[in-house]
């Protein structure tokens, strides 16, 4: 039946079944994933085999799940080229960006109390957003449809471009500045794993590198730990930086956040679009997770809003937290979801 | 551009390594995801890639190599390159894209474990960009061919041959899931990108990007070279992977993955690229033999590089397969080509009187063996009795490898002592193979195979309904317009001389 209508079609593949012709971005997205509820398991090997009952229980056997994932859609439409085409867009913006401050010695203007703060709470950010890039890449390798699968690389990708470009930041100020401290992987680390007010951030991103059912690992990913990271390293961030004038570093966290954030902001949505639309009773698997999650990503937003209180002046805690909350909770409410303490 | 150079500021993009304080460490990297043998996370930490890379370039570079790709397409569609093919050579293509492009695209699963499971920051950033590069190698192999299924309904199977039960398609997913669709971070560093992508892929994307600039094919031979400038990137997870395992006392382990996948990697490209190199390949165009290949490439710089990290060659290397490289891609052609309507290209024969020339000038001996097959079928078809080189029956199936056992054919030419399968009793079910290798591969980890129903296996069952070939092929997925058939239609069989006389 398919063969009758592909030929009165011409050309695309036989497995597509709408009556339009599909996209260059559906037409090497679509129905990839083979493994996907099939029988007798997943993967060509034996059923019992522990990775066949790994994705059993954790994919198919997760409680988010719709009759069809197929129907999900990238906002932006990436395909891989499209994506690393948009992508080095942004890199040459920054690097453009670097390059005209580095040309006004941008890095010697700025004072010590500031370097101080990026060398508690800024640079050694790279550990939490290094775990965003673990997590998506988990949820890339569990996705039930590569429309989902390939929005987590990307997202994976994006974490690699902010981290990378915090680390250059690093040496490029321990250089300027003689202040190798801000270099030091040992003093970043330690700081991430003693600072007391890393320590509930540090817990929150720990314990959500375990939530291994797929459709939990999406929602602690995209829901909790992403957007209260993006709105402190980004958002306030930008803002401390602007204080103090770093206009470079502010400049890159606005980048980051109109792109990167956006993009993941935008394909979250898309893949709670398509689930609710699907079965509205799934609002209540989020909003259970949500709940779940919420004390421990409300002690590490204390946390952050500890730490980026410190900055020179910067706004007392209170107040960039019940800012932060503000934001999130509108942007959750947005996807139909609630913030519940 | 910014001032620093990537060397300066390289270790602070991949230093994010610590201890695990809320959660057990045990519970991030579980054995079954990320299979570390015991090694203490401090020695992970030491990983160290060979290339290195930070993703403002990842985005410089890759922005070059996929303009480069997608104006060669554009250019040659309106050329219409592809009908001026040579039919072998469309045939060697269409094996590929049934087979390659979506196990790429699933190798970005692989590449997603290790970005996730592997124990160090430095080698989870490269598994990052291997998942993008698997990604980009899944779509654009996938988007070259779909183009063209207008003009071939064949390229059809680039993206569906991998949810069919074709024979073939099993025999990828099993191998394709155990190296890395459904393995752990540290074998699929070991297995995938260490023993199949720095050795096999080479031989695969290399030695037909070689041949398809010779055929004229540019657009096939751009891509499958822009790929695998890719391919040898992050196929150098390996090494750092192999250096972990081989300094914490845990060689034997790594001997042991590779050995493994050495042997299922052979299997596969035996059936790929042999064919495609020795047979469909038109015969003037023809850079080396598949054997030559195997020479250049895996025996002697593969191995080289293996042997420098202080490797041993597989332990069978002598005994089992350095004899095989002489005959059994010869019996596979010989089997693929008479079960032709269950593949979804059209096998060239590739026995005309020139290239059974050079046949034999490659593997000498080989007109007094398989020559002597291909008289028989030469004879038939100019009887006007093609229908007696068309099967009635199953071949029986290789438990490990889903590729059929040719023992009969290797014991006819002298090189096997049997002409029975190699069979095993495991929990009370008998199990075949083609090999010993793929026996003992079997018997290594029983735990990943042993409840596997092959496609014979789901016949007996009474899976395959009605039980006849016609029943298969409907279970394979195979619709008239797709079957294989000669792809000569035969011609190959009336050209003037006899070179076996």
């Amino acid at each position: 039946m398919s063969q009758v209508r592909a030929r009165r079609r011409k050309a695309t593949w036989s497995l597509w079944t709408e009556r339009r012709m599909p996209s260059e971005y559906e037409a090497v997205t679509y129905r990839y994933h083979y493994h996907f509820r099939r029988e007798p398991a997943p993967f060509e090997l034996s059923p019992d085999w522990s990775i066949n009952q790994w994705y059993l229980k954790y994919r198919e056997g997760s409680a988010f799940n719709v009759d069809d994932w197929e129907g999900v859609r990238d906002p932006y439409r990436y395909t891989y080229r499209h994506y690393v085409a948009a992508r080095h867009e942004r890199e040459v913006y920054v690097d453009n960006l670097i390059d005209e401050f580095e040309r006004h010695d941008h890095d010697r203007s700025l004072d010590g109390a500031w370097l101080d703060f990026l060398g508690r709470v800024v640079l050694p950010a790279r550990f939490p957003l290094h775990a965003l890039q673990m997590s998506a890449a988990y949820v890339a390798k569990m996705a039930p449809s590569s429309f989902v699968t390939n929005m987590f690389h990307f997202q994976a990708g994006d974490e690699m471009r902010r981290i990378q470009r915090i680390a250059y930041l690093a040496k490029a100020l321990a250089l300027d500045n003689d202040r190798a401290d801000l270099a030091d992987s040992a003093k970043a680390r330690a700081t991430w794993e003693e600072d007391a007010d890393w320590q509930p951030v540090r817990e929150l991103v720990e314990k959500h590198l375990v939530a291994y059912d797929w459709g939990e690992a999406f929602a602690v990913r995209n829901l909790v730990v992403k957007p209260i990271l993006d709105e402190f390293v980004n958002v306030e961030g930008a803002r401390v930086a602007r204080a103090s004038g770093d206009e470079l570093l502010a400049l890159m966290l606005d980048d980051f956040q109109d792109h990167d954030t956006r993009y993941s902001r935008d394909a979250t949505r898309a893949v709670v679009d398509h689930a609710l639309g699907k079965n509205p009773e799934l609002r209540g698997v989020l909003q259970g997770w949500l709940d779940r999650w919420e004390p421990l990503g409300h002690a590490a937003a204390e946390g952050l809003a500890r730490l980026f209180a410190s900055a020179p002046k910067a706004d007392p805690a209170e107040a960039i937290l019940g800012r932060v909350g503000e934001r999130y909770a509108s942007w959750l409410g947005d996807l139909g979801l609630e913030l519940r303490r | 551009m910014p001032k620093l150079q990537r060397q300066q500021y390289y270790d602070l993009t991949r230093d994010m390594n610590w201890h695990f304080r809320y959660v057990d460490e045990a519970e991030v990297f579980p054995e079954a995801m990320s299979k570390s043998l015991g090694v203490p996370a401090e020695e992970w930490w030491k990983w160290d890639e060979p290339y290195k890379l930070t993703f403002r370039e990842y985005t410089y570079n890759q922005v070059d190599k996929d303009t480069g790709i997608y104006s060669i397409k554009s250019v040659t569609n309106r050329a219409n390159l592809y009908e001026k093919l040579d039919s072998g050579w469309r045939s060697a293509i269409k094996a590929h894209y049934g087979a390659i492009p979506v196990p790429e695209y699933l190798a970005s699963i692989g590449e997603a474990r290790m970005a996730r499971f592997g124990r160090a920051a430095a080698w989870r950033n490269m598994a990052t960009f291997g998942a993008l590069d698997e990604t980009r190698h899944g779509q654009a192999q996938a988007w070259f061919p779909y183009s063209l299924i207008d003009k071939d309904p064949q390229m059809d199977w680039a993206l569906k041959t991998l949810h069919t039960n074709e024979w073939g398609a099993i025999a990828a997913r099993h191998l394709f899931d155990d190296m890395f669709t459904a393995n752990d971070a540290v074998s699929t560093a070991i297995q995938l990108t260490f023993t199949f992508e720095t050795g096999f892929t080479n031989l695969q994307f290399l030695g037909m990007a070689a041949d398809a600039l010779h055929v004229g094919d540019m657009e096939f031979g751009a891509l499958i070279s822009s790929i695998q400038t890719d391919e040898a990137r992050h196929a150098q997870q390996g090494e750092p992977t192999l250096r972990v395992l081989v300094a914490n006392g845990k060689k034997a382990e790594a001997q042991k993955m590779v050995d493994i996948m050495f042997w299922r990697s052979w299997r596969i490209f035996s059936l790929l690229t042999g064919l495609s190199m020795d047979y469909y390949t038109p015969l003037e165009y023809r850079s080396m033999s598949f054997k030559e290949f195997m020479e250049e490439w895996i025996i002697k710089q593969f191995m080289d590089q293996f042997k420098d990290l202080g490797m041993n060659t597989p332990w069978y290397w002598e005994s089992h397969f350095l004899p095989e490289l002489d005959w059994y891609h010869h019996g596979l052609h010989l089997g693929v080509w008479f079960w032709r309507p269950t593949v979804w290209w059209n096998p060239d024969a590739g026995v005309s009187p020139a290239e059974r020339d050079w046949l034999e000038e490659k593997y000498p001996g080989w007109n007094d063996t398989f020559g002597r097959w291909w008289d028989v079928i030469t004879e038939n078809v100019r009887k006007g009795e093609a229908n007696k080189t068309l099967p009635e029956t199953f071949p029986v199936v290789c438990n490990l490898c889903q590729i059929p056992i040719i023992t009969p054919c290797g014991h006819a030419i002298g090189k096997l002592e049997r002409p029975i399968p190699f069979m095993l009793e495991y929990n009370g079910r008998q199990y075949n193979f083609c090999s010993e290798i793929c026996r003992w591969i079997f018997k290594e980890q029983p735990e990943r195979y042993h409840g596997h129903l092959s496609i014979v296996d789901r016949l007996l069952a009474g899976q395959i309904q009605p039980p006849t070939v016609e029943g298969a092929l409907a279970y394979m997925g195979l619709t008239p317009e797709i079957m294989g058939q000669d792809a000569d239609n035969y011609q190959w069989a009336f050209a003037e001389r006899k070179a076996a006389e």
